[in-house]
């Protein structure tokens, strides 16, 4: 019973160095990973703006799929199903190369990217249809209208809520730990089996995810004051 | 696939009942169930607590929701695995562990939904039911709350959603959910993984989008109830 | 310059427009009034295809706009438009919202652009504003600042749809003030507004629409002051009574 809560047993030496490693693999797996989501999304959105209702759909069918399959399914969707139908040298090139890595990066950055494409179309939808009638009349089409009135309202706007996203995504990549990925949780896990100090390891942990958190939250706050459009 | 789903279908649907536990889609949904409604009171009590005038009311409610947005649900996970133990004095099982974290983690979500939806409320609401002289308990419970409730029902079957995708999380302290079902299946077959994650995929999109649309509906039905959207950019 | 031949516009089962014919020449200024929902927004909106109609044909220098020749843009550039509404845009400053056009649309260059921008704001009185946000300003500098932005394109026409309507009544004198001087020096308009002294004052003609269709027309002062129709004396009188009609 006599449980002695002693930080200094998991911050320091090895133990230090695999709580770094964590913290390094989280945030570049975070970066990776949004990336790909950003231009994703921008991409989804740039093909829903095609008026041509098959393309309109294969997007709908993108996007719901992502939000409505858990994500730690996508991810093994990816790790266990996705190198099973590569050729045989596809598959050694990714298990010589970090492919865990590689495949949570893309199965968040993709699952998020239909959350910033939903983003980015509510951004689109709030502006109101006098703002695009308005660029009309001065002479622009369609393209200039959106490109220099519409979408600059439409992404300050999207801005909040995406950082949202992004908060959520620095979330989910402790669900890499699932495929063996070295991310914070897993080092976590590591250091509390070889320590046995379970509840140093995970205030350990816990702390680095909420101080992170909370600059992304605060980030998220910020902008959304800087940014409000006043009356037009 | 279809082989798959022949020989596996109720190891996916009932896991291994009648000869384990109960598991597959039964104890994912159960567990999804289980998780909201007791979290439901919590997230009522968070939400009035945020929006309450009193500092030392509104603040530790504030906290508890910031913190629990801060942090991935693995954490409690963990946590509530390593510590839960300890507080009841034996041995908690997976599904146990996973429905007490649900609840934390989701009360703060679902505290938040129901906030906005209070604070959406017309203003003259609160003010006509003060004014005939109700106080705050009969205004809040008589006045407020059914109508917000009413006004979120959409967004709380989002929740249900995100609650029956986050039980997949069971996986990780091996609670006997879908996940974990379909994983059983994989390590018996090995060769088939794609074929068979893709089942568990398109099991969990099945349920999840009938339950995101029947959201949508719901929205559709309150909003045109109140005069529908402004107009919008159609070419958008 | 503008011609609406048995202009016809169906909102669904609701017919907007029926059979609206009449011409504006160059240098006229039209003024058009009537009840709210009598057509006469649709009317003006139709000229810049902001509308598109079902029967009839609108020309604007014997052109008809509907047709696959007309570059819908540049007519747009050469007709101005100023909404009920403003509709400045607000992630640009007052100077933003003139020179965009200028930049993007006629290539110009930014120094130059801002010093046409500038000529513009001054003429509308508002230099000292150029570099507000469209947030800062009152209802009637934005609604000016619109007049400013339409005018930099050099249009050969302007349509002016209830530009004041959303004003507070102190601040309708400054916008009418600008509306006023664009008629002397020759510009062809065409306005909705329930300003009677306006268009008493410059009309070279008024419309009066009800129901889709223009019911009368004809100088301000026999329209006016010999009080024709007997719909349009029982309109005058809510007008003159302050009335507020269009809401």
């Amino acid at each position: 019973m006599g449980y002695v809560f002693d930080l200094r047993g998991v911050l320091s030496g090895q133990y230090l160095d695999w709580f770094l490693i964590g913290v390094a693999t989280t945030l570049a797996l975070t970066c990776a990973a949004w990336c790909l989501a950003m231009a994703m999304g921008i991409v989804l959105t740039l093909i829903r703006m095609i008026p041509l209702p098959p393309l309109g759909w294969l997007v709908a069918l993108y996007v719901e799929y992502h939000r409505n399959v858990p994500l730690l399914v996508q991810i093994f969707v990816w790790y266990f199903g996705v190198p099973s139908l590569l050729p045989r040298p596809a598959r050694q090139w990714i298990n010589a190369h970090h492919g865990e890595f590689l495949l949570a990066a893309i199965a968040l950055g993709l699952a998020s990217a239909a959350y910033i494409a939903e983003d980015i179309r509510s951004g689109i939808r709030s502006i109101p249809k006098a703002q695009y009638e308005a660029a009309r009349s001065i002479g622009f089409g369609y393209l200039g209208a959106m490109g220099y009135v519409v979408l600059p309202q439409a992404m300050r706007i999207a801005v909040p809520p995406l950082i949202n996203q992004t908060l959520l995504l620095f979330k989910n990549t402790s669900l890499a730990m699932a495929i063996g990925v070295g991310e914070l949780t897993y080092r976590t896990r590591e250091v509390e089996s070889y320590t046995f100090k379970t509840f140093e390891a995970f205030a350990v942990a816990t702390a680095i995810y909420l101080a992170i958190s909370f600059g992304i939250m605060a980030l998220g706050a910020y902008s959304g004051q800087r940014l409000k459009l006043e009356a037009r | 696939m279809l082989e798959i789903l022949e020989n596996n279908w109720l190891l996916f649907l009932v896991g291994q009942y009648p000869h384990g536990p109960i598991g597959g889609l039964a104890m994912t949904l159960f567990m999804a169930v289980i998780a909201l409604a007791l979290c439901f009171p919590f997230a009522i009590a968070l939400a009035l607590a945020r929006l309450s005038p009193y500092r030392w009311l509104r603040l530790p409610a504030t906290a508890i929701v910031h913190t629990v947005r801060g942090l991935p649900l693995i954490m409690f996970i963990f946590w509530t695995y390593f510590v839960s133990p300890l507080v009841i004095g034996r041995a908690v099982g997976g599904v146990e562990t996973l429905v007490i974290a649900l609840v934390v983690y989701e009360a703060a979500y679902l505290s938040e939904i129901i906030r906005a939806g209070i604070e959406g409320l017309p203003k003259g609401q609160v003010e006509a039911a003060r004014s005939l002289g109700l106080r705050y308990w009969p205004t809040t419970i008589k006045v407020v709350l059914p109508q917000a409730l009413h006004n979120m029902l959409p967004s709380m079957v989002s929740q249900f959603v995100s609650t029956i995708k986050e039980t997949s999380l069971g996986y990780v302290i091996s609670a006997h959910e879908l996940t974990f079902a379909a994983s059983q299946v994989n390590n018996v077959l090995l060769t088939q993984p794609f074929e068979v994650y893709g089942i568990l995929a398109l099991t969990y999109f099945a349920l999840c989008f009938a339950l995101s649309s029947l959201a949508r509906l719901i929205e559709r039905r309150i909003s045109s109830g109140r005069g529908g959207a402004p107009g919008v950019i159609v070419a958008a | 310059m503008i011609r609406f031949e048995n202009v016809d516009k169906w909102f669904g089962t609701m017919q907007a427009l029926a059979g609206v014919s009449g011409e504006v020449g160059r240098g006229e200024v039209k003024v058009l009034v009537g009840p709210s929902g009598s057509g006469k927004s649709t009317l003006i909106r139709t000229v810049t295809r902001l509308e598109a109609i079902q029967g009839g044909r609108v020309l604007v220098d014997d052109i008809d706009i509907a047709s696959r020749k007309v570059d819908i843009n540049r007519l747009r550039q050469r007709v101005g438009f100023v909404f009920q509404a403003y509709n400045l845009f607000p992630h640009l400053s007052a100077i933003g919202n003139i020179t965009l056009g200028l930049t993007k649309l006629r290539g110009m260059g930014k120094a130059e652009a801002r010093e046409r921008g500038l000529a513009e704001l001054a003429r509308v009185g508002l230099a000292e504003k150029a570099d507000e946000m469209p947030g800062q300003l009152s209802g009637g500098q934005r609604q000016r600042v619109a007049i400013a932005r339409s005018l930099a394109m050099d249009p050969q026409v302007m349509l002016f749809d209830e530009p004041t309507s959303a004003l507070d009544p102190e601040m309708v004198g400054e916008v009418l003030v600008v509306m006023k001087q664009l008629a002397a020096a020759g510009m062809t308009m065409i306005c909705v507004t329930h300003e009677m002294g306006f268009a008493r004052e410059v009309a070279d003609e008024i419309w009066f629409m009800e129901r889709g269709a223009v019911l009368e027309r004809g100088k301000p002062t026999d329209l006016i002051d010999s009080l024709g129709h007997p719909r349009l004396q029982g309109f005058l009188r809510t007008v003159s009574h302050g009335g507020d009609i269009h809401r």
